[in-house]
This record gives C-alpha cells, sequence and structure tokens, in this order.
C-alpha cells in the first residue's frame, strides 16, 4: 500500500523543513548552505512536473523574507533557475551524485553572482532605465538580421 | 510534438511573466519602500511560526532544566532586580557621559538631557537572522507600540535600530552591520565623528577621520543625535587602536562596542525618542 501522501502536501512539509534548517543555521554565516534551493533542486530532477513556477517563486518569497534581502530577489533567482534546470533534468537525473554536486556548484556560483549583480544595481544607484533601451532595440532588430541572414545561407547554401 | 510544443511555450510565458513579476516586486520594495504589507503579512503567517518551531528543541531544554532546577521563585525576584538594575544603570550610563561632557562644556550652553520616560525589555529570538547582514529579531512587535526606527540599547550602550516591523515580532539592525552609520562624537573632545559597522576583528570603524585630529586610545564614542535617528549621548564604545598611514589623508580607528553584540540575549527598547526624519537612508 501507497503511503498517503500528495504531492502538494511533499511541497509544504519539504518547503517548511528547508526554511526551518536556513532558520537554525543562520549562526553559520557565509557556511551555511541553501536547503531551500537544494530542496527545489531535488525535486526538480526527480519529479519535474511536481512544482509549478509559481509554486517556486512563491517559495523565493518566503525565502526573500526570512533572509531580509530585497523583495523579489531571490524569487527571481529561483524561477530563472529552475528553468535552466527543468530543460536539462533528463541528462541530471543520469549523472552520479558526485556530478550532480557539481552541478550544484555551479548553480550556486550563479545564483550568488545574480544576487550580488541585483544588489550591486540597487545599492550604487547606478542603473538608469535608459541604459535598458538597447535591449529593446536589439530584439526589435532581431527579425531583419534572421531575415537577411537566413537569405544570404540559403542563397549560398552554408549549412 | 503538439503536445511539447504546448507546453514548452506555457513554460516559457509563465517564467516571462514571474520574472517581470520579481523585478517589479525589487523595484517596488526597494525604491519606492511599498512591499512593506506584504512582507509583514508573509512574516507573520509563514515565517514566524517558523522560526518558533526552530526554537523549539532550545527552548525545551532550557525549560526543562529551570524545572529540574525548581528555582521558579528565586528567578522571578532575580529577574525584578534585573529590570531595576537595568533601569538604574540606563540612568547611570547617561550620568557618566553626562559627566564626561560636563568637564568639556562648562562654558557652552547644555541641552538639557531627560533620561527614558518610557522603556521596554524584549528578548533576542535569533541573533543572526540573516546569513549576510548583522541583523537580530526580538520577541516585541507592532502590538507592544514599537515604530520603526526605534533605538535599541543594551545595558551598557548602543546596540541598533529597528528596521522592520510585524505583528509580533520584528528585526533590529546592529550597529555593527557593514552598511550601518552612526553620528557619534567623542566624548572627550567633542569631535564629531561617523561609526560604521566593519567586516574585520573590530567591531566598528570610525571612518573619514582627518589625520591630525585628537583622538586617543581609550576615547569614549557616544551618539550625538546629530542626523536625528538616535538619541544623543548613548555609549557607542571605546577606541581600541588607531591605524595613522601618512600616505592617505585619513586615519582609521577601530572600536569596540560596549555591549556585545555577537551574543545579545535581551534588549531595551527606549521610547522618549522619536527619529525626527522619516526619510529612509539606512
Amino acid at each position: 500500500m501507497k503511503p498517503i501522501m500528495n504531492s502538494s502536501l511533499v511541497i509544504i512539509l519539504s518547503t517548511f523543513l528547508s526554511v526551518i534548517l536556513t532558520i537554525s543555521t543562520f549562526p553559520l554565516g557565509y557556511f551555511s548552505p541553501d536547503w531551500i534551493f537544494l530542496v527545489i533542486i531535488y525535486w526538480i530532477i526527480a519529479v519535474p512536473n511536481m512544482y509549478s513556477f509559481f509554486v517556486i517563486w512563491f517559495i523565493g518569497i518566503i525565502t526573500d523574507v526570512a533572509v531580509g534581502s530585497t523583495l523579489g530577489m531571490n524569487a527571481l533567482i529561483y524561477v530563472f533557475l529552475s528553468f535552466i534546470i527543468k530543460k536539462l533534468y533528463k541528462s541530471l537525473r543520469y549523472f552520479t551524485v558526485i556530478q550532480q554536486g557539481i552541478i550544484v556548484l555551479v548553480l550556486m556560483i550563479l545564483k550568488i553572482t545574480f544576487l550580488l549583480w541585483i544588489d550591486a544595481m540597487l545599492i550604487t544607484d547606478m542603473y538608469s532605465v535608459s541604459m535598458y533601451w538597447t535591449t529593446l532595440t536589439s530584439a526589435l532588430v532581431w527579425p531583419i538580421i534572421f531575415f537577411s541572414l537566413r537569405h544570404l545561407r540559403r542563397r549560398y547554401n552554408i549549412t | 510534438m503538439e503536445r511539447i510544443y504546448k507546453k514548452s511555450t506555457k513554460d516559457f510565458y509563465s517564467l516571462i511573466f514571474l520574472l517581470s513579476l520579481s523585478v517589479s516586486i525589487i523595484i517596488v520594495d526597494h525604491k519606492y519602500n511599498q512591499a512593506d504589507y506584504l512582507r509583514s503579512f508573509i512574516n507573520d503567517i509563514i515565517v514566524y511560526p517558523l522560526y518558533n518551531i526552530s526554537s523549539l528543541p532550545r527552548s525545551f531544554v532550557t525549560s526543562f532544566m529551570q524545572e529540574y532546577q525548581d528555582i521558579d521563585k528565586l528567578e522571578s525576584e532575580i529577574k525584578k532586580l534585573k529590570a531595576e538594575n537595568m533601569s538604574l544603570r540606563i540612568k547611570l550610563q547617561e550620568f557618566d557621559s553626562l559627566k564626561e561632557e560636563n568637564e568639556r562644556l562648562l562654558a557652552i550652553e547644555k541641552k538639557s538631557l531627560t533620561s527614558s520616560k518610557k522603556q521596554k525589555i524584549a528578548k533576542v529570538l535569533n541573533n543572526s537572522a540573516s546569513p549576510t547582514r548583522k541583523i537580530a529579531i526580538i520577541d516585541k512587535g507592532q502590538n507592544d507600540g514599537l515604530y520603526k526606527g526605534q533605538n535599541v540599547i543594551g545595558i551598557d550602550g548602543l546596540i541598533g535600530q529597528i528596521i522592520e516591523l510585524n505583528t509580533m515580532s520584528s528585526k533590529i539592525i546592529l550597529i555593527n552591520d557593514i552598511n550601518h552609520n552612526v553620528p557619534g562624537n567623542i566624548s572627550r573632545t567633542g569631535e564629531k565623528v561617523i561609526v560604521a559597522g566593519t567586516s574585520g576583528s573590530s567591531d566598528l570603524m570610525v571612518q573619514f577621520t582627518p589625520i591630525d585630529t585628537d583622538i586617543k586610545v581609550g576615547d569614549i564614542v557616544t551618539t550625538s543625535g546629530v542626523a536625528g535617528r538616535f538619541k544623543s549621548n548613548i555609549p557607542i564604545g571605546k577606541v581600541i587602536s588607531i591605524e595613522k598611514d601618512p600616505e592617505k589623508k585619513f586615519s582609521d580607528i577601530n572600536v569596540k562596542a560596549f555591549e556585545n553584540l555577537d551574543n545579545l540575549s535581551d534588549v531595551i527598547l527606549i521610547w522618549d525618542y522619536q527619529p525626527s526624519n522619516e526619510a529612509n537612508n539606512e
């Protein structure tokens, strides 16, 4: 007989447990592991469809409240990195635990870098919205690049 | 194939939606400080209960010990005496700094320093509530009439100020946080200084003091009340070392806080002083 545990209960319990672990390892300072993210990574690799992105986003908001960072910061990073993990879960699943540990290392480096990056942007107040106009114009110009280069490629049979 | 395509575009759009939602929340929270309601709501219903659960083992052990020793009566007496001692020592620390100030300011008109009218003792639930910043959580909140920016002191000196209020708990930023500055002055000379937190071995550092300023090891630093964030004449710490580098124009002055900021158990909240400017720039 299967134990009666549906997936939403598992999500809630493991999230609560990871938040409790995070809170109780605060005294370790910089050495405290990111329990919440580790739990998310495990569940995405094991059962990719259990978490929806909205749930991950909400867990990120809870993390922000628990650690006292700017609201939305961890949520942003968790959603973004979970998207990457979700795309890679098939290959990650067949890695050994050691190899998965290396992937965790890389993901954490990405996470910390993003965190510091957002923090720096907010604190220095150096960013002005006008810096970001180039993102919009680049996206608008993309179809031109796409069609003209495809035309070129087809014409000269580059494959 | 069709289904996979549909599913991945759905994922993609929810990704885009959530990313832009996060960005807008970051901006709302950071730029306009408008997300406090959401923050304290989530804190009250989810995070605070989890805090209590995570401190259960510890409180269970301590309560067991207390019962075992059967000293309830003694304890209540000690508590009473402690509270009395605390309020006396607050008075005393104010008198101490007053005395030093008196020696310096015999001729100058002096502001009358009223001692704290109302004070409340709070328990520290968690001394390090953030892996990167120096933040402590106390067991008093909005229900006890606390307010943002309220000064938090200990029996020996300044501890910090309240930065986040929830219904039953609140967060205080300690003065040795690396992004926290306190306007202070040197009791002996009246020199105005800025006391900042540091990541180094000493708790605090006095920044941007010209190299020829008259500061000696052992000088006492108190709050000056200049920016209107802190009540004046609360002792902060003692100068423990001065590093003078002739190359630089400023000297590095290390200050040891009177309070043991890494291990707090009880803090005192004082009511007599409301920060005059609510412009938030910690």
